[in-house]
């Protein structure tokens, strides 16, 4: 571009379209879940082994998506929205991907038999994940929409009412962690105490995948209605 | 006394530099047209060349006009000073233009053609030709109140419109039937654009030209406005297509309803500008008209930090130029 001038400065770099991939990103390695949860009931840790290493990769290049949204998003740039309720909505979207690697890195630590019915709370809590990441590619799939027809209202309104599905499936999942780890505590003679602390602590950060997509979404509805 | 070399020297340098505004600064307007897909590139060429060119023919005498003899008092000057001086003015303009070009400064023409008239009027003063009240200090002032107010302007207009646009689209079921009229407005704008551009930035070339011709006495003559056009038209063709191209790639956010809002912004400040005589920056204005329509929420994402540069690059040009101006002029004298 030298030996020419031109306008070009003046137009930033968009972060919605590479907000929309880290969100496919962060996705697509919490879908990963299914198969590594299955993998450790049946105790299959060649599978479970192979499997966080793929979480791992997703992680890595959803990481790589979210430095370069930082990055074109200094406080010069003027946006359609808050800029820092965009900050704010790309932290819980990053935390997807981080819980589902640290479920993924958990399951690489130690295997055990599992008792039936800890095994059924597991793939039940997976399956909700599932269906809480389905909704949540939904909403973040319309915030991408939104951005082309320069946030109309209407579409402002449709894209809100997706929200409420996200924030539902969180909240059933929140039930069935607590009956999960109270068996999980009931079943310290079969696992141990090491596995009952082990075991809870998986739980714990499965739901978190869902706590992140809640949280991501309770923020794009900040960001939405200030417009 | 057209064979004069001191003339032909002119007639080049002005030559160059509306070769210049029209690689560069109408160039950009194009560009968003095809940014958004309405016309091919081929198509903006053309249609951008006849534009401007009629927009500098028949809309580019006040502005000229300012430029040639409203800021120094050409009246009191003798001939072959003028002839010299104009000469030192369009050179300095051309080299500062090409130089902050390279370092990737938005500069402006219209501030180094207004800047380096200044110099040449400040040598004569100090020479004792003129009295420093001869200079039109209060016209000077309107120019530089005019450069801080067209990117407000265009700024202004471009954020009522796009915010207006946007409660149209409102109301409509599907906004996509608004797609097409919008884009047959956006190549209307883009003409208007272009035509505004052409009858303000055609000053910058020829402007010290027609102070040299001794020519802004009583009329400007048309084949002077024809050669600044032509000028124009060239630089877009040799040069201009890598910047519509450029622009029409890299900027994919444009829609047909914020190029238009933006496009009709800048078009209609800077047409005013030229019936007031004020020579402008087209190119700033047009960066206000974006940054209205961001402000209105039109638009991804804007650089403000942009701003910043501008305000810097026109603050060096104008001491620069004058100073670059002036030694020339100094300089012609003693050759």
């Amino acid at each position: 571009m030298r030996y020419m001038r031109s306008i070009l400065g003046i137009f930033a770099e968009s972060p919605f379209k590479p907000l929309y991939s880290h969100a496919e990103k962060a996705c697509e390695a919490a879908y990963k879940l299914e198969e590594i949860v299955q993998a450790y009931c049946d105790g299959d840790v060649e599978k479970v082994q192979e499997l966080n290493e793929e979480i791992s990769e997703l992680e890595h290049e959803a990481d790589m998506i979210k430095q370069e949204i930082r990055k074109r998003l200094p406080y010069s740039v003027l946006l359609p929205v808050n800029r820092q309720d965009v900050l704010e909505f790309l932290k819980p979207q990053d935390g997807i991907s981080d819980c589902a690697e640290d479920v993924a890195k958990l399951m690489t630590l130690k295997s055990y038999v599992l008792p039936k019915d800890i095994k059924s709370g597991l793939l039940e809590i997976t399956q909700m994940t599932m269906k809480t990441i389905d909704a949540y590619l939904k909403v973040t799939e319309r915030l991408s929409q939104l951005v082309a027809t320069s946030f109309r209202k209407k579409d402002i309104k449709e894209t809100l009412e997706l929200i409420p599905p996200v924030e539902k499936l969180e909240h059933e999942i929140d039930t069935i962690e607590i009956l999960l780890t109270k068996k999980i505590f009931l079943a310290e003679d079969e696992i141990g105490t090491l596995g009952v602390f082990h075991l809870a602590k998986i739980s714990d950060v499965l739901g978190d995948v869902s706590d992140n997509a809640a949280r991501a979404v309770d923020r794009l509805r900040t960001m939405m209605i200030s417009i | 006394m057209i064979f004069d070399p001191f003339i032909i020297a002119i007639f080049a340098a002005g030559l160059y530099m509306a070769w210049n505004v029209g690689a560069n600064d109408l160039a950009n307007a194009m560009g968003t047209t095809v940014g958004i897909g309405t016309l091919s590139l081929k198509q903006a060429i053309v249609l951008g060349g006849v534009v401007s060119f009629s927009g500098a023919v028949l809309f580019g005498s006040r502005v000229t006009e300012t430029v040639a003899k409203g800021i120094v008092p050409i009246s009191l000057i003798d001939a072959h000073s003028v002839m010299l001086g104009a000469l030192a003015a369009i050179l300095a303009a051309g080299v500062w233009v090409t130089f902050a070009t390279y370092l990737n400064l938005p500069v402006s023409t219209s501030h180094s053609i207004v800047g380096a008239m200044l110099g040449f009027g400040l040598v004569s003063v100090s020479q004792g030709t003129i009295n420093m009240g001869d200079i039109a200090w209060a016209v000077l002032l309107k120019i530089v109140a005019s450069w801080v107010l067209s990117p407000v302007a265009g700024g202004v207009v471009a954020f009522l419109l796009f915010t207006m646009i946007r409660q149209l689209l409102e109301l409509m079921d599907d906004p996509l039937r608004a797609d097409r009229p919008l884009r047959f407005l956006v190549v209307v704008a883009s003409c208007w654009v272009l035509f505004a551009l052409g009858s303000n930035d055609v000053a910058n070339a020829i402007g010290p030209l027609s102070a040299a011709l001794g020519a802004v006495g009583t009329e400007l003559p048309m084949w002077v406005l024809v050669f600044g056009g032509v000028g124009i038209v060239l630089g877009m063709f040799t040069w201009g297509y890598r910047i519509i191209e450029t622009i029409g790639k890299k900027i994919t956010e444009l829609t047909p309803a914020n190029a238009f809002a933006a496009q009709f912004g800048a078009a209609a400040t800077v047409l005013v500008c030229s019936s007031f005589g004020m020579p402008v920056s087209t190119t700033h204005t047009m960066v206000g008209s974006v940054v209205g329509v961001g402000l209105a929420g039109g638009l991804e994402a804007v650089d403000l930090s942009v701003i910043r540069k501008i305000v810097f690059s026109w603050v060096l040009t104008v001491p620069i130029v004058m100073f670059i101006a002036a030694v020339t002029y100094m300089g012609l004298m003693i050759i």
